[in-house]
């Protein structure tokens, strides 16, 4: 698997964090002071809402300087003790090659006090001693908690991204993917977002994974971040809803696209219909408001939209008869990643199957079952039997990449 | 791939369907035939059988005088009307007693089609005979069928697969270990090209193919078979069988019309009341009447085993 955009793209050096420039140039000359034994305070608090560029700004400048980085993040189980064994060690001494280290407690606002009793007095003790620069990453600088922290701290405020630093920044990840989307739709990511970078960077991954040529209406695409709550509701609703008016008022207020709303529940109807007879029948509304949704797309018949939805919500919810009450997550519809992910490679498969039908004399359609796994199963396993083939079939390139595809 | 490379060229070469080779040879020698139809399962030797007649009947002007079409791939009226028609009616070459047009996966025309290709068929007997290849002979319609000489091919005997393996494998230099043999001619099940594909990949692996590697390949090179989706399926995994069904429809490139037919032969063979098989027919033909017009394959698909998997539980 290839791995995903937010550490594909992750800066390696300071130039190439985008935005909140004045802050990278403040934490940067604060780490130099401290090098040369002239910085007033041993620690940072860089603070600001998330996907900012916080952590990877220790990241980059850590590298930039040749520093050792140590990093212990909140949502590791952060005992006082462990605090201590990890960060206390390092915060005092080099690493094994000399070089000097730089100690990053990342989200330190996530410090839970029921769970982490003594954290803080420890972290205050720790940099006491400490001859390492500390650096603190939160969202919330003001939390109570972490008083005494931030008074011991340089603050360094990092800004919600604006068009300016996004933008290009997200420009070049799309040329080097090869994705062609326009500005009205970056720019949308960046609000839809609030300018959290790690947010922006997941959607556009995830809508160039659906397909190559974007633009802004993709936007629809997507489940803002805070309403996934929301569309788990809509979905656990219809699920529970005991009669029809209940049922379609769930999807009323859902105000998602239908065919969003459809994906949904379609995804999730077998968790939740462990009966299979209530299955079956949910699934049969389904296939009928899918019909329905391709005659009003085909058609233009937007009228039919109605019958669809009630056959997609209440048919669903009226089909629960015998299943036993249970608590099931809400899950992701799978489908679109599948959909997407494939689209590609699809129309690829089609042009393989033409070749290699009409050599062998079958048609392109029965190709996938007939011909494909087997020539699949050789060109992973035989190089030169995959090259004789590849001569036979005068096979392109990209061809060949899809049968040593898994 | 050996499929193509050990495809015999001539009727001599055939071995099995005897009965049928003997009477393809005497239209070789009568240098005249009728319009025919191979009818039967996969890998059976009926394109093979084609085009070792048209072979042997045409010798060196074998390409001026024939043609193949996939019925599958060109399907619809129009294609019968240009493609077939133009070749059918042009005048016969000279020295040779007519041309031979040779239509795979027939049945996969739609009755319409068929109807428009009864007629080019009869207008051009003189300069032109069809043969027609088909895995199931009652999905042509009755007309043709009555106008063509029909041949069922039959599974090849277990023997006939096995000692042409061995002769590959020789010529091939392939070793075969334990039960390897055995294995592949179990799966294959009277499938030549079935038989012969899982000799090469098998033999792609570097050792002695025994039974071990032979279900390999059939394992990793999954040929997205119906079996596991109708066995996850009749267990109640429906969250299962979506995602074979997806990875066959979506990754795979499986038509889903396809797969609806092979569904539906399953179906019939499964051991369910007639009443309940009658409607669950109804629904197949449902399904079918939905995905031309433009439902979703998945959708539809998922729902029809959801419908069996709930019946066949209940039965």
């Amino acid at each position: 698997m290839t791995q995903p955009w937010t550490v594909k793209y992750r800066p390696v050096s300071l130039d190439e964090v985008a935005g909140n420039s004045e802050a990278k140039k403040a934490f940067l000359s604060w780490l130099k002071d401290f090098q040369s034994g002239k910085a007033g305070k041993k620690a940072a608090l860089l603070y600001g809402p998330p996907g900012t560029g916080k952590t990877v700004t220790v990241e980059a400048a850590a590298r930039d300087l040749n520093l050792d980085l140590v990093e212990v993040n909140a949502s590791d189980k952060r005992t006082g003790e462990l605090l201590e064994k990890i960060a206390g060690r390092a915060a005092t001494q080099g690493d094994l090659f000399g070089r000097r280290r730089i100690i990053l407690l990342d989200e330190i606002d996530g410090i839970n006090l029921q769970e982490d009793k003594g954290a803080v007095p420890i972290i205050l003790k720790i940099l006491s001693e400490a001859e390492n620069p500390i650096v603190f990453t939160a969202n919330d600088p003001w939390n109570p908690m972490i008083r005494p922290l931030r008074e011991s701290s340089l603050l360094i405020e990092f800004k919600r991204l604006g068009l300016r630093d996004s933008i290009p920044f997200l420009r070049r990840i799309c040329r080097l993917e090869g994705v062609e989307a326009d500005d009205k739709l970056l720019k949308a990511l960046v609000e839809k977002n609030n300018g959290d970078m790690r947010g922006i960077l997941n959607d556009l991954e995830m809508l160039s994974s659906i397909k190559r040529v974007l633009s802004h209406r993709d936007v629809e695409w997507l489940a803002p971040r805070d309403r996934k709550e929301e569309i788990f509701n809509v979905i656990r609703r219809i699920f529970y809803a005991g009669d029809y008016h209940s049922a379609r008022r769930a999807a009323d207020q859902a105000d998602m696209d239908y065919e969003m709303l459809f994906e949904w529940i379609y995804e999730n109807t077998p968790y939740q219909l462990r009966d299979p007879r209530d299955l079956a029948n949910a699934l049969s509304a389904l296939a009928k408001a899918d019909l329905y949704i391709a005659r009003v797309k085909r058609l233009q018949l937007w009228s039919l939209i109605p019958y669809a939805l009630d056959l997609m919500t209440a048919g669903v919810a009226s089909s629960k008869k015998y299943t036993r009450p249970a608590f099931t997550p809400v899950k992701f519809p799978e489908r679109l990643r599948y959909m997407s992910r494939t689209m590609r490679d699809r129309e690829a498969v089609k042009g393989l199957c033409g070749k290699i039908g009409s050599a062998c004399h079958i048609s392109a359609r029965r190709c996938p079952t007939l011909m494909i796994p087997y020539l699949k199963f050789i060109f992973r396993h035989d190089e030169r039997a995959a090259e004789n083939i590849r001569r036979e079939f005068d096979l392109t390139e990209e061809e060949v990449k899809l049968l040593k595809m898994d | 791939m050996w499929v193509e490379k050990y495809r015999p060229r001539s009727l001599d070469d055939i071995r099995d369907q005897d009965e049928i080779i003997r009477r393809l040879k005497r239209f070789v020698e009568a240098k005249a035939m009728p319009h025919c139809l191979f009818a039967g399962p996969p890998g059976t030797g009926k394109t093979t059988a084609a085009l070792c007649l048209a072979h042997d009947m045409f010798g060196e002007r074998f390409h001026e005088a024939f043609m193949e079409l996939n019925a599958s791939d060109a399907r619809g009226i129009d294609v019968i009307r240009t493609t077939v028609k133009e070749f059918a009616r042009a005048a016969s070459i000279s020295g040779l007693p007519f041309k031979i047009l040779v239509l795979d996966e027939a049945d996969n025309m739609t009755a319409d089609a068929q109807h428009a290709m009864r007629r080019t068929m009869e207008r051009y007997t003189q300069t032109c005979r069809f043969i027609l290849c088909a895995n199931y002979s009652g999905r042509i319609i009755e007309p043709i069928q009555s106008r063509c000489a029909i041949f069922r091919f039959t599974p090849l005997a277990d023997e006939v697969v096995a000692n042409f393996l061995m002769e590959i494998a020789g010529r091939e230099g392939v070793k075969i270990g334990e039960g390897g043999l055995e294995a592949i001619v179990r799966v294959a099940a009277g499938d030549m090209r079935k038989a012969i594909n899982t000799l090469q990949a098998a033999a792609s692996m570097d050792k002695p193919v025994d039974e071990e590697t032979v279900y390999s390949v059939l394992g990793l090179a999954k040929p997205g078979e119906v079996e596991e989706l109708m066995e996850k399926t009749l267990s109640g995994r429906i969250d299962e069988a979506r995602r074979i069904l997806r990875s066959m429809l979506w990754s795979q490139g499986v038509s889903g019309l396809d797969l609806l037919k092979q569904i539906y032969h399953h179906m019939l063979d499964m051991d369910l009341p007639s009443d309940l098989k009658v409607d669950l027919v109804d629904t197949v033909g449902e399904v079918e009447y939905r995905l031309s017009q433009g439902a979703d394959e998945e959708i539809q698909l998922t729902a029809l085993l959801a419908k069996l998997s709930s019946k066949g539980a209940s039965s």
